[in-house]
């Protein structure tokens, strides 16, 4: 590259900062020597001085052809004396400077904040071996994307494809198990893998070996994968550990292998399980547990794969049309599925700072409106001393470049404190705040911010000075045309900023509102100083079910005898903290004909006294009791809206009804009791059928603990723990948790979302109130002396001030009404993210309609006030 | 005595001969020109220091600190290696341009 460093060299010759010093230094030299020689020749000194200058000529004409030769130098001439122009003028004022760079920095850091948060999560590059060959699989119901696929179809899916490489399941979901054999018993997370997981994803084997395709087999043997983690803590990593066996849930496993540091996919996980065909969650097609991880085959794109496995999806539904009808599989690229979940959330919030960052790009036009109107007269004089048009506009833009890149580096010192912010609200799934931080090219994105601030601000000033005719500007006072073509840009810039702002604070208006009803769903139990807990007994250890209910009732009668405590239930899922375990439902002898007949119900595992203890109302019949036991006649409770569904006006108790367990025939149980309704798994989703069952008569290993409690859980917590050590050492407590804090964690994305949007909007907010605020002020001092004649001519103290105010009004009104459509537009955007409230619901736009006229009325009191107090004979007085 | 302004072009060539063999100061770049030429050619000042800049752009002189008669501190200029070359070119060129010019003159 010969010419390039030719260039290089050349423009470093010329780069020489000083040369324009040392040009004066040389001329003024120069002079002095001329004026010497004229002194010599007998001039006086202030002759002989006059005589060489003007022997010399023109000093800038002399400098200005230096430049001309020199064309590098005379850019760069130019540009540090703009420079330093700017620098001085903008010295002089620090209120407009700190007001700018604030304003901007800001609009800056959201963005550059939210790039950063993009790059880490949507835009990151996932930890495997050709990522983007992978592709996770879900079950699709009638072309709707669900989530899980059931085993049988995942195996199926397996060995019948020709597309994929690999091809493997996980269960999605926290998989607790019990370790016991240690000192005390600890849960771990183990959820259950496909034996080909591990080489899908071509994560390495540190220690010992993967599975075995046959440990995917019935009788394939107990073995288990530990993490790295698992293996560091338990283990202190000693590599002798494979080979040895580890006891989860009471069953002895074999440890097989230890994974690489740091590996997870969807699910933390302690350890690795293998899922056996036809065995356990893999059991029936209608259990759907397992979301399933392919690798494209080599040459194989994501359509031929998904084709090929519609063609499997069809002949299973031919096979299998009970459970497989209309069922089918959706194949999504690996990164793009991962961050589904927050993207939508993402992109809100993108949008949100793109519009700060407009709404702070019009604020400060309107300052420089203003700025540049108080400054005609100096750029006049600039013009009439010789400044060319083109080089006073250059000027501007300097300044504005200037404070362009200030914004610039305050942006950049607020968004990584931001971006932290951010990602410690939104929890994205694998992300930590800890990996905030600015790439080079979110450093690129903050100057090309930069740089497009500086057009989008700072263009129309610029180029209307550009324009401008210096003896027009100095002649005129503060009356001119102009005057009022500053006021109406102004205007332009306040009606834009009211507008963006109007469209933010529309958006979190909604949301907070939808927060607002969602906080209000009533959960159907009495959720006050509630501690829940989860308590699992070892499967192996406590293979009679018999064993498990004498457990539970002992448990059951010692935390409530526990000081403090108020009452005790028992469930194996408690509303909103769990979820899950919903099945299909239906009068006995219209088993099968669907319809009204039919319904879906989430099923619970009670202990007697459970609905006393949450505060859920018994409607009619009776709670089960201790007599109910395994053998006798199955027994149910169900949820009052059930009832009325299935059951219409009729009496449920003593009715029987089905309840389908995967296989043709449905369980039968008798409705003795009817309880009020609750919220069994989310709060968006609001309360759902439900029954409840017998513990004796269905009896899973684990439940979970609902104690209400009067004085410090943390005691209460302790007392549970000792009981249980007195129980059964070999059964921890897990998951304890204040239902409060359940509560607030199922919503937790829904606040994150709306503060974050309401911070942004009150920023937006106050840029806006502040434009408003300086409008009126700027037109006040502007129409000093109308103000005064028309108060010379009677008008009142208080027509002129409400005169100012109207003024203000009419502007944000009209900010307000351009707003309402984008709003409607943009309602679609966050319209998945409502809940109970419309994109277009009217409360919140009037409320911020009437919120934002508020504010601007306030903005608008001090322009008021000012105008108010003006006296006329000041007003002549300054004419 | 009338004095000449310089010829378009030749002011370099007087610039790199005037240097050539000491190193001076811009003032005293146009009193040597005007001494030797013997009061005739006077250097207009507008052009001596654009005439300088481009040369030292060019590389044909550069300049470095030095101290005046007076004792000031001035920047003086002198020949770079290219520029004595270019003196040669110029000097030689110049010589057959007002060769000619004399040969058409006296014919």
């Amino acid at each position: 590259m010969g010419w390039l460093d030719e260039v290089r060299r050349s423009v470093a010759s010329r780069l020489r900062r000083n040369d324009e010093v040392e040009l004066d230094e040389e001329i003024r030299h120069h002079i002095e020597l001329e004026t010497e020689e004229y002194v010599r020749r007998g001039l006086s000194r202030g002759e002989a001085r006059r005589r060489a200058i003007a022997a010399f000529g023109r000093v800038e004409d002399v400098k200005d052809d230096v430049r001309d030769v020199r064309p590098a130098a005379r850019l760069l001439g130019d540009a540090a004396h703009d420079a330093r122009v700017a620098l001085r003028s903008l010295r002089n004022q620090p209120g407009f400077v700190l007001a700018v760079l604030l304003t901007l920095g800001i609009g800056i850091a959201g963005n550059v904040a939210m790039f950063g948060v993009l790059e880490v999560s949507v835009f990151r590059s996932l930890p495997y071996p050709d990522a983007d060959r992978l592709v996770l699989g879900r079950v699709t119901y009638e072309g709707e994307i669900g989530r899980t696929i059931s085993g049988p179809d995942f195996f199926d899916y397996r060995d019948g494809n020709s597309t994929l490489a690999g091809f493997s399941a996980i269960t999605p979901f926290e998989v607790q198990a019990t370790v016991s054999g240690g000192e005390l018993p600890e849960r771990i997370l183990a959820p259950m893998v496909s034996t080909g997981f591990f080489s899908t994803l071509g994560v390495d084997i540190r220690v010992g070996r993967g599975f075995l395709p046959e440990e995917g087999e019935p009788g394939g043997g107990d073995v288990v994968i530990l993490s790295h983690g698992y293996w560091q803590r338990r283990y202190a990593g000693d590599p002798g550990v494979v080979g040895s066996s580890i006891v989860i849930d009471g069953t002895p496993y074999a440890i097989v292998g230890v994974v690489q540091p740091g590996f997870r996919l969807i699910t933390d996980a302690d350890a690795w399980r293998p899922i056996r065909r036809g065995e356990g969650w893999a059991e029936a097609r209608q259990f759907h547990n397992f979301i399933a991880v392919g690798r494209l085959a080599p040459g194989v794109d994501i359509h031929a794969a998904r084709a090929d496995l519609d063609i499997l999806s069809a002949r299973l539904a031919a096979a299998y049309p009970d459970s497989n009808e209309d069922k089918g599989i959706a194949l999504t690229p690996l990164g793009e599925a991962l961050s589904e979940g927050y993207r939508s959330q993402l992109m809100v919030l993108g949008a949100a700072v793109a519009l700060l960052l407009l709404v702070a790009c019009a604020n400060v036009a309107g300052l420089l409106v203003v700025r540049g109107a108080a400054r005609r007269a100096e750029m006049a004089i600039r013009s009439v001393m010789g400044a060319g048009s083109g080089r006073l506009a250059r000027q501007l833009l300097t300044e504005n470049g200037l404070l362009a890149l200030g914004s610039v580096a305050v942006g950049i010192a607020l968004a990584v404190w931001l971006q932290r912010g951010v990602l410690a609200l939104l929890r994205i799934d694998g992300v930590s705040p800890a990996q905030a931080g600015l790439s080079p090219v979110a450093l690129a994105v903050a100057l090309g911010l930069g740089g497009l601030t500086t057009i989008l601000f700072g263009a129309a000033p610029a180029l209307r000075v550009a324009r401008s005719e210096p003896a027009f500007d100095l002649r005129s006072g503060r009356r001119s045309s102009r005057g009022r073509a500053t006021g109406r840009l102004q205007s332009a810039m306040v009606v834009l900023q009211v507008t963006l702002t109007t469209v933010l604070l529309i958006a979190s208006g909604l949301l907070l509102r939808s927060f607002d009803r969602v906080s209000r769903v009533d959960p159907g139990f009495d959720t006050d100083a509630l501690l829940t807990a989860e308590v699992t007994l070892p499967a192996g250890d406590y293979a009679d079910v018999a064993r498990r209910s004498v457990f539970y009732e002992e448990l059951e009668t010692r935390v409530a005898a526990l000081p403090g405590v108020i009452d005790v239930g028992l469930v194996n899922r408690l509303p909103v903290r769990d979820g899950g375990g919903n099945v299909r439902v239906a009068l006995p002898e219209r088993w099968g004909e669907g319809g009204v007949f039919e319904r879906i119900a989430y099923q619970r595992m009670v202990l007697p006294g459970y609905f006393e203890a949450l505060g859920i109302p018994l409607l009619a019949g009776r709670d089960v009791s201790t007599t109910d036991e395994r053998g006798g006649s199955t027994v149910m409770i169900i949820s009052a809206s059930l009832a009325e569904d299935l059951f219409t006006d009729s009496d449920p108790i003593g009715r029987t009804l089905g309840i389908d367990v995967g296989t043709d025939e449905p369980w039968l149980a008798e409705v003795i009791g009817v309880v009020g309704d609750v919220v069994p798994a989310s709060l968006v989703e609001g309360a759902e059928h439900a029954m409840y069952f017998a513990y004796p008569q269905r009896s899973p290993a684990s439940m979970r603990l609902a104690v209400r409690t009067v004085v410090d859980p943390a005691g209460v917590v302790q007392g549970i723990r000792d009981i249980l050590l007195d129980l059964d050492r070999n059964v921890p407590l897990a998951g304890v948790a204040m239902m409060e804090d359940v509560l607030a964690a199922s919503v937790a994305d829904r606040r994150s979302l709306m503060t974050t949007l309401l911070a942004f909007s009150a920023v937006a907010v106050l840029l806006a109130a502040v434009g408003v605020y300086g409008l009126m002020a700027y037109q006040v001092s502007r129409r000093f002396h109308e103000i005064g004649v028309r108060m010379a001519l009677g008008a009142t103290v208080s027509s002129v001030a409400r005169n100012v105010v109207r003024r203000g009004l009419l502007l944000a009104a009209m900010g307000v009404v351009i707003a309402v459509p984008i709003s409607l537009l943009a309602g679609r955007l966050i319209r998945r993210m409502l809940f109970s409230v419309g994109a277009a619901d009217p409360v919140t736009y009037a409320g911020v309609a009437l919120f934002f006229l508020a504010v601007t009325a306030c903005a608008c009191v001090f322009p008021a006030r000012r105008a108010a107090r003006i006296d006329p004979v000041d007003a002549f007085r300054a004419e | 005595m009338a004095r000449s302004d310089l010829l378009q072009g030749s002011l370099d060539l007087l610039i790199l001969k005037t240097l050539d063999g000491e190193s001076l100061h811009g003032w005293a770049i146009s009193k040597r020109i005007l001494l030797l030429s013997k009061d005739v050619l006077e250097v207009n000042q507008g052009s001596l220091y654009p005439a300088l800049y481009r040369m030292r752009d060019r590389g044909l002189i550069a300049s470095r600190p030095g101290v005046s008669d007076e004792g000031r501190r001035v920047k003086v200029y002198h020949l770079t290696a290219k520029g004595r070359k270019a003196l040669e070119r110029e000097r030689q060129s110049w010589r057959r341009f007002s060769g000619a010019v004399e040969a058409i003159l006296a014919s």
